[in-house]
């Protein structure tokens, strides 16, 4: 699986730098608005690696080498996450060091909460991705990335930030996160076999 | 003991289907597998490779049948190239070289940088920059460099310009040096076939009419040419196949063993065989 996350790591790379600007950019407006839009927007980079492959017909040569479906299809799940927490950490760190200046920053807390919800959206985008192919399933992310921008600004603005929303909710989405991953891997599995 | 057997493979695919595919490859030998396009052999390829399932039958590779668990390990043995490169296009042959590191636990670095510099690949330009050659060329050198004991080649040596093709095929003869290496390769350059392997296998809408050894098959047909008069004399049996060949003449091929000793006959060749039961098929 690390030969797969290294070659779609390449596959990205340029994509990354410019993620990278847009995140310093980003996080330096200092909202967690912003934290869970920059975490759940690096989750879209697995579908740009899985553009390239679609476009290169890698899945072919990669049924050739000894890399099982399961490795294949995780691989997939491992960057989007690794790719969101490398976003959310690098959020964090300028949020913190903007904290020097500023009062009100985010907290590891927003960074949870961000972390859940991008995973939660990978594990509804992806098995839609590998079942549909990366155009019709963009499609898909697109109408999810829009709902939780839309969503995350109307809570937003109804509880001010994040933190203060209640304990319970804050405790269901880790969970809400885990069942999501438990059930879309296996989905995803299944489906990727079907193609 | 073969390096790949199949059984009494079927395989549908919408209008196209393989049909009781039986094939065996022993070890240490080099099969040319030939077949007009859409014949089935880039779908035997994958069947072999266990990418598709079979509707029924078996096959096996280096001993292991390809849907048992262990078969995964045993792909670390064979080396595939198929009609395309299929690399993303934003990679370099280095970063293939170091992907393929973590892929194959016998890659050979050395082997690979040898490689990319005898077939003059640039380590730095991006996939996507390369000719059809280049892309071919980055393909047989990852098939070359994780030390497999058998190659599957799904015509590698198309694009590839005259001498570096003859520099491939003489790298394939090497290859087969080792008692326990061996090659399938499939592939429209006939005489490319005919130059490097022991046996010839056809397959023909999905069907195998025949899998033989290169220096029997041969022997056992030669190449009429005369009048059709004289063509008409021969058994029936005798004739594969035949076509005009302008004035009133015709050419066929013919078995020699069906035909009178004193028959003057061409010597026919691989691509001559295959063309004329075709076109015996078709007649």
């Amino acid at each position: 699986m690390k030969a797969l996350i290294l070659k779609d790591f390449y596959v990205i790379w340029k994509q990354m730098r410019t993620f990278i600007v847009v995140i310093l950019l980003l996080a330096m407006m200092n909202s967690a608005y912003y934290m869970v839009f920059l975490v759940v927007w690096c989750s879209m980079l697995p579908y740009t690696a899985m553009a390239y492959d679609e476009r290169s017909h890698w899945n072919q040569l990669a049924a050739m080498m000894p890399y099982s479906k399961r490795d294949i299809v995780l691989s997939k799940y491992v960057l989007g996450w690794l790719c969101m927490t490398a976003a959310g950490l690098l959020c964090l760190v300028i949020q913190a060091a903007m904290g020097c200046f500023f009062e009100n920053v985010v907290s590891v807390s927003v960074l949870l909460t961000s972390l859940c919800v991008g995973v939660i959206s990978l594990d509804i985008a992806l098995p839609a991705v590998l079942r549909f192919g990366v155009e019709r399933g963009r499609m898909i992310f697109m109408v999810m990335i829009f709902g939780v921008a839309i969503g995350t600004g109307i809570v937003l603005d109804m509880s001010d930030t994040l933190p203060s929303i209640s304990l319970p909710v804050m405790a269901l989405l880790p969970l809400a996160a885990v069942i999501a991953t438990a059930v879309s891997l296996p989905l995803s599995m299944k489906l990727y076999e079907v193609n | 003991m073969n390096a790949i057997e199949l059984n009494h493979i079927c395989k549908t695919l919408g209008e196209f289907a393989i049909q009781d595919l039986t094939l065996a490859v022993p070890s240490g030998t080099i099969c040319g597998l030939v077949g007009e396009n859409g014949a089935g052999k880039s779908t035997t390829i994958r069947l072999l490779m266990n990418a598709l399932r079979p509707d029924s039958g078996s096959a096996r590779v280096l001993g292991t049948d390809v849907t048992a668990p262990e078969f995964r390990k045993v792909k670390e043995d064979v080396g595939v190239v198929l009609d395309e490169a299929y690399y993303p296009e934003t990679l370099t042959a280095a970063q293939v070289g170091k992907v393929m590191a973590a892929t194959y636990r016998r890659w050979d670095q050395g082997a690979y940088e040898d490689y990319l510099r005898r077939f003059d690949l640039p380590g730095k330009k991006p996939f996507r920059d390369f000719s059809r050659g280049m892309k071919m060329k980055l393909a047989i050198a990852v098939a070359l460099s994780h030390q497999p004991k058998l190659l599957i080649l799904d015509e590698a040596t198309s694009g590839l310009d005259p001498i570096v093709r003859d520099e491939v095929l003489e790298i394939f003869n090497e290859f087969t040096r080792e008692e326990d290496h061996s090659i399938l390769i499939s592939s429209h350059i006939l005489s490319d076939l005919e130059k490097l392997c022991d046996y010839i296998a056809f397959l023909h809408q999905g069907r195998l009419l025949f899998c033989d050894e290169k220096d029997r098959l041969l022997e056992s047909y030669g190449v009429f040419a005369g009048t059709a008069e004289q063509l008409e004399s021969l058994r029936e049996e005798a004739v594969v196949g035949r076509e005009a060949s302008g004035f009133g003449g015709v050419r066929a091929l013919v078995r020699r063993e069906e035909v009178p000793a004193g028959l003057e006959l061409d010597r026919a060749t691989v691509e001559d065989i295959i063309l004329f039961m075709v076109k015996g098929a078709k007649q």
